[in-house]
């Protein structure tokens, strides 16, 4: 596969050249923390974060997003997502995200005409880890600090220089259209990487989550739950945070002469998420909760899509306000 | 190990022991570097769980209302829990508000006081603060004491802030409304709905939030800017003369939002218009919620 290096300090000539034809989206320090953002070659690009607060989830799945308007008789469907994006430094554990949320919104049953159509809009340019953070088990669920799958192409930071490798057909293509900025890297150069990432790989923890999903139909009534939960607080960060969590609901909106319906976000962890019309819920307790997520992710996804869908960023564990870690409830699972 | 986490221990094993508590609500140890968690302790050897650092931030009575309250599954007699809690000095204040509010049953709660030296910010701690990596919430405390407490652990407390503890908020009020507007309206735009700060926080126990609501709907469940500067201005104002500045709501936040901001500057103006302050004494009627009859600006032509 094609290899290009550069200059780190060159890097505004290729956000300009690249951002010709798309918008060139990369992480920045936002008010918030690391964070994706449209940017130009003024703005400066985060290198060094450990990973973005919001997972990458967000720009193919906004928290929000019209469905269609109506007014008087008449009803819109909301135009599909228009132009063409390149996506900067996205961490290989997001990367991986969104090859699970394909099996989701691209199900052959039904393709959800928006996630489509931002994803075939959109080059992936992942941006390998050197220095995981502290909450990090990605190596455990079957992904790594330079995986490249689902990536067009990836960049190892290597200080001064940067350098390319391309992993998909559209990536060989981006990497030879940055000709002006890209030259074919040393040896050296190559080496460092593959001993960078083979560095980040050593310090990741390994979690045992082998024979997860068949463990969990057993434990289904157990007390486990409600003792993990106990603390929970039922608020949402954890499923706002989460690069895999996918639920969404659907909310009309009047206006005067008519309205829209929109979907956002939600997360099974909200007490609100499974109220039934009657009033009745089935998940009132906070461990009923906390069993459906940990169902979800880690045995329903692996019988509909023969996948976990975690990929171990770590995002969860940092974000809970009463430290639920997902590491130890995984542990507690295969005890 | 310290003086505190040894008598801390000894006083939940005690009560668990002799059957005056069947919970003890206190921290452990967290899973991340300069951590702690709240831990639900509910045998007398379990006890070893808990422990007493700089780093137990957590205000343990947002789990009171939910303790005390019918389990909404349940049919048949209840009878409520015994629960004893580890509180700080504004943890007190919580536990005192909640008292008020009728949410605990007085009798079977056992208030556990430790007086606070004040609780370290994680982040100053990481970034090698050493000593001075005290919380902003901390440095600003009024009462580190617990002015509510069955048993007390006997430690020394770190003196209360001055007046210079409002810096910020008087620099706040010296802006334009529209400068005011625009600070508010920057800080709550990078909400994403998440409550966090809603479900962090001891007051925030209404068995359906206003913003759940359906039935009337009150604001859109989407990103628009204005539906989410409304939750924001509904739980602000919900917390005027209830807020005892514990901070759980900015230390959940996800995003970073200067909430402090808004509901101390509130409590400030409850404070100077009803010279109340929430929190310190069971007695005391809440403003919101207490009418004097005699009062001079009461208006009775509604």
């Amino acid at each position: 596969m094609a290899r290009g290096s550069m200059k780190k300090a060159d890097f505004p000539k290729l956000v300009a050249a690249a951002s010709e034809n798309a918008a060139f989206v990369a992480p920045v320090d936002g008010p918030s923390g690391a964070e994706f953002a449209v940017i130009g070659p003024q703005d400066d690009v985060l290198f060094d974060f450990g990973n973005t607060k919001l997972p990458v989830k967000r720009h193919f799945f906004p928290q929000s997003e019209v469905l269609y308007q109506y007014a008087n008789d008449e009803v819109r469907s909301a135009p599909l997502p228009e132009g063409k994006t390149i996506l900067f430094g996205v961490r290989p554990c997001d990367v991986r995200s969104l090859l699970q949320l394909d099996k989701v919104f691209l199900d052959e049953a039904y393709v959800d005409p928006y996630y489509r159509e931002r994803r075939e809009n959109t080059l992936v340019i992942s941006l390998a880890c050197k220095d995981p953070a502290e909450p990090c088990f990605c190596t455990s669920v079957g992904c790594g600090p330079a995986a490249r799958e689902g990536s067009d192409a990836i960049v190892f930071d290597l200080g001064d220089d940067l350098l390319f490798e391309a992993v998909s057909e559209k990536g060989e293509e981006f990497i030879r259209s940055q000709a002006e900025t890209l030259s074919e890297p040393e040896a050296e150069l190559v080496e460092k990487a593959e001993k960078a990432a083979a560095e980040a790989e050593a310090k990741l923890p390994k979690i045992e989550v082998e024979g997860i999903a068949e463990k969990l139909p057993g434990i289904f009534d157990s007390p486990v739950w409600q003792s993990i939960a106990d603390r929970c607080l039922s608020c949402g960060i954890c499923t706002f945070v989460c690069p895999t969590c996918h639920c969404f609901g659907i909310h009309d909106e009047k206006a005067d002469e008519g309205g829209q319906r929109i979907r956002v976000q939600d997360g099974c962890m909200f007490l609100g998420f499974t109220v039934e019309a009657s009033g009745h819920n089935p998940r009132i307790l906070s461990g009923q909760r906390m069993r459906q997520r940990i169902m979800h992710k880690f045995r329903y996804t692996v019988e509909n899509f023969s996948e976990i869908f975690c990929v171990g960023c770590g995002r969860c564990i940092s974000s809970c306000p009463v430290n639920i870690d997902v590491r130890e409830t995984i542990a507690e699972v295969m005890r | 190990m310290s003086d505190a986490e040894n008598k801390l221990r000894e006083v939940a094993q005690d009560l668990l022991s002799t059957g005056r508590a069947e919970l003890v609500l206190g921290y452990e140890n967290g899973s991340l570097p300069m951590t702690t968690r709240p831990c639900f302790v509910r045998s007398a050897e379990d006890v070893q769980r808990l422990v007493w650092n700089e780093f137990c931030t957590n205000n343990l009575a947002v789990y009171l209302p939910g303790l005390f309250a019918r389990p909404a599954n349940l049919r048949g007699e209840w009878v409520p829990p015994k629960v004893a809690i580890i509180v700080k000095g504004c943890d007190a204040r919580s536990v005192v508000g909640h008292i008020k509010e009728n949410q605990v049953d007085r009798e079977r709660l056992t208030v556990i006081g430790v007086p606070c030296e004040g609780m370290a910010d994680p982040e100053k701690a990481a970034a090698g603060a050493g000593g001075n990596a005290l919380a902003d919430v901390c440095l600003a405390c009024t009462n580190p004491t617990p002015e509510v407490a069955d048993i007390m652990i006997e430690v020394k407390a770190r003196p209360a802030a001055g007046d210079d503890r409002l810096a910020k908020i008087r620099e706040f009020e010296a802006k334009s409304p529209a400068e005011r507007w625009a600070y508010f309206t920057e800080e709550v735009s990078k909400c994403i709905r998440c409550y966090a700060c809603r479900q962090a926080c001891p007051n925030c126990y209404c068995k359906v939030c206003f913003i759940d609501q359906g039935k009337p709907r009150w604001a859109g469940a989407g990103s628009d800017i204005s539906d989410t500067i409304f939750f924001h201005i509904g739980r602000i104002f919900h917390q005027a003369g209830r807020c005892v500045e514990c901070d759980a709501c900015v230390r959940a936040c996800p995003m970073g939002i200067d909430l402090r901001m808004f509901t101390v500057k509130l409590g400030e103006d409850v404070k100077d218009l009803f010279d109340y302050v929430p929190g310190l004494s069971v007695d005391e009627p809440p403003p919101l919620c207490a009418v004097d009859r005699d009062e001079e600006n009461l208006n009775t032509e509604l």
